[in-house]
């Protein structure tokens, strides 16, 4: 076995979970223009749903992995339904925006750590996970194999979806100024409640995945989701090709970054990414000025 | 009556926390969530110099805010690029840095298992052994931040920060270097909050990096978004309310761990109800923008 293809491997497959979270994070941001902090938790709350379904009331994997999707998706409508809504109806600022999604990611990860305690949880084995292919020079194991497919398979579906479909058209327009697609008469509000659904049900399957892949905790949330920010700062904000391509290269980064130096500075190696690009190209990678 | 002491001295913690980030956040209108962090760098040099070195206490709380004064000033001058949402992103960043650097650095800060048995202040040869000298020592400083504080806002400086706050291009047009306005108030403030560390640090007698994460950082905005922005009365009722919410969880009767996890719901819910109801706060003065 190869270091170097086993750290490319581990890139590509923590890649593939930051790839989700940003492109859920890409589409909410985009509609509304906030930076919504709950993302993270909600992506864990997939996570410990099909926990609960699967492990606790012994439902079928595939099931459970589907129910969690939907709880995730849930969870962004009644966030949206209960607070978002109501604070865009009175015009308050971005701000307000996310101290108001910072005490949502407060909620939701304490009420999980109520249910299933602070400790960490893993899903895997659920679904055979012992497999393991040995290709090229590397490891890598069956859920990761899935992940990284259904990663490229959900990228595929959104774009399809933001492209051709009347809903992607209408959540572009909302994209480029709400206003503008008030007044042709697009039902703006219940455009941004299916954007959220469908941000939220994405960043769901991340969760799921990390709880097969390394195992998921109630705080992770907020990690999870600032890599998501991050990827999708470093592709620039609301591309969705750059956020995922940047979600890769974060991996990567990390993971080299750990090899070189240790596992505790992964967090710190992706913020000083993160503030290097802000400072020097805020555009992103792919932006233009 | 030891139990009224131990809040007591808690309060004037968080009371001088709260009362240096409203500096910045409130008066000055700049979203910073890295105050944790020098609420760490505080706590940690105290730590340091008393366990290992064996230094006078006024010494090292001295240290720690020269330390916290040159990281604040370099981090200042980084986070002068940013606006809104971005500053307070970046922000955090610099927290989860200066965090792994506690997590990091093991031989001088004990890793993640931070540093135990710290001793508690001598004074003129006298070792402050009672809570009750504790006590005096914490108000003491707390009242000599607190009259600074409001000695900075009342003055012709706290005038200009937050004419900034309010507008800072009109600011810039007559003449004022808005940059320096902004960096010397974000040093004041991260000195007073490694004050607040040293008090911490040998009060506890025991830190770890857990201790100074961004959930720290969030939960001390918290406290003067509760009381309002741009009002020092209001971070001292803030600081009171969130300080007493645990003990009255206590007098309930929920088990620790319960009692940590519904607190952490209730200021939750406190920051989304604030925001959708009263983004003021109880007394303040500045709404976010």
């Amino acid at each position: 076995m190869d270091m170097l293809t086993q750290i490319i491997f581990n890139s590509l497959i923590a890649g593939a979970i930051y790839a989700l979270v940003a492109l859920g994070f890409n589409l909410i941001y985009g509609a509304t223009k906030f930076f919504n902090f709950a993302h993270g938790s909600i992506a864990i709350a997939g996570g410990y749903a099909t926990f609960y379904f699967n492990k606790i009331l012994g439902v079928d994997v595939y099931l459970s992995v589907l129910l969690g999707i939907l709880c995730a998706g849930f969870l962004g409508y009644i966030s949206n339904k209960l607070v978002f809504s109501p604070l865009r109806k009175k015009k308050s600022s971005h701000m307000i925006f996310m101290v108001a999604s910072l005490g949502i990611l407060i909620v939701i990860q304490a009420v999980i750590s109520l249910i299933f305690t602070s400790e960490f949880q893993t899903l895997s084995s659920s679904l055979a996970s012992s497999k393991k292919y040995i290709f090229l020079t590397g490891i890598i194991t069956k859920t990761q194999l899935i992940l990284f497919l259904s990663v490229l398979l959900i990228m595929g579906l959104l774009v399809l979806v933001l492209k051709k479909t009347m809903l992607g058209k209408t959540i572009s327009a909302i994209s480029d100024s709400e206003e503008i697609a008030r007044n042709i008469g697009i039902n703006s509000n219940r455009v941004i409640s299916y954007v959220f659904v469908i941000g939220s049900a994405i960043a769901g399957v991340a969760g799921i995945f990390v709880g097969f892949d390394t195992g998921i905790s109630p705080t992770m949330g907020m990690s999870l989701l600032l890599k998501g920010v991050i990827a999708s700062i470093i592709g620039g904000v609301g591309n969705v090709y750059g956020g995922v391509l940047a979600a890769f290269m974060l991996g990567l980064i990390e993971n080299f970054g750990v090899w070189n130096f240790s596992g505790e500075w992964k967090d710190a190696i992706s913020f000083a990414v993160l503030i290097l690009f802000l400072l020097f190209r805020p555009q992103g990678m792919f932006g233009k000025k | 009556m030891e139990y009224f002491i131990h809040i007591g001295i808690v309060f004037f913690i968080y009371a001088i926390l709260a009362v240096s980030l409203n500096l910045v956040v409130g008066y000055t209108g700049l979203l910073s969530l890295a105050h944790a962090a020098f609420f760490g760098i505080g706590a940690y040099a105290t730590a340091i110099l008393l366990t290992k070195y064996n230094i006078n206490f006024f010494v090292s709380a001295g240290v720690g805010m020269g330390l916290a004064g040159m990281a604040s000033l370099f981090i200042g001058i980084v986070l002068s690029k940013f606006k809104d949402d971005y500053y307070a992103l970046a922000s955090l960043g610099f927290n989860v840095i200066v965090c792994s650097f506690f997590i990091n650095l093991d031989s001088i800060t004990g890793g993640v298992i931070g540093i135990p048995g710290i001793k508690k202040p001598s004074f003129f040869g006298l070792e402050i052994h009672s809570n009750f000298a504790y006590l005096i020592l914490a108000l003491v400083f707390f009242v000599i931040i607190f009259l600074v504080s409001r000695f900075i806002v009342q003055s012709s400086f706290g005038r200009a920060l937050r004419a900034i706050r309010d507008d800072e291009n009109a600011l810039a047009v007559f003449g004022y270097k808005v940059l320096n306005f902004k960096l010397v108030i974000f040093v004041i403030s991260a000195m007073m909050a490694a004050i607040a560390g040293s008090l911490f640090a040998s009060y506890i007698t025991y830190i770890d990096p857990s201790i100074f994460t961004i959930t720290e950082s969030v939960f001390i905005l918290t406290i003067i978004i509760l009381g309002g922005l741009s009002s020092l009365r209001g971070s001292l009722l803030g600081a009171l309310f969130l300080i007493l919410l645990p003990e009255y969880l206590r007098i309930l009767g929920l088990p620790n761990d319960t009692a940590a996890q519904v607190r952490q719901i209730i200021y939750g819910l406190a920051l989304i109800f604030l925001m959708l109801y009263r983004p003021k706060g109880l007394v303040g003065e500045y709404e976010m923008k």
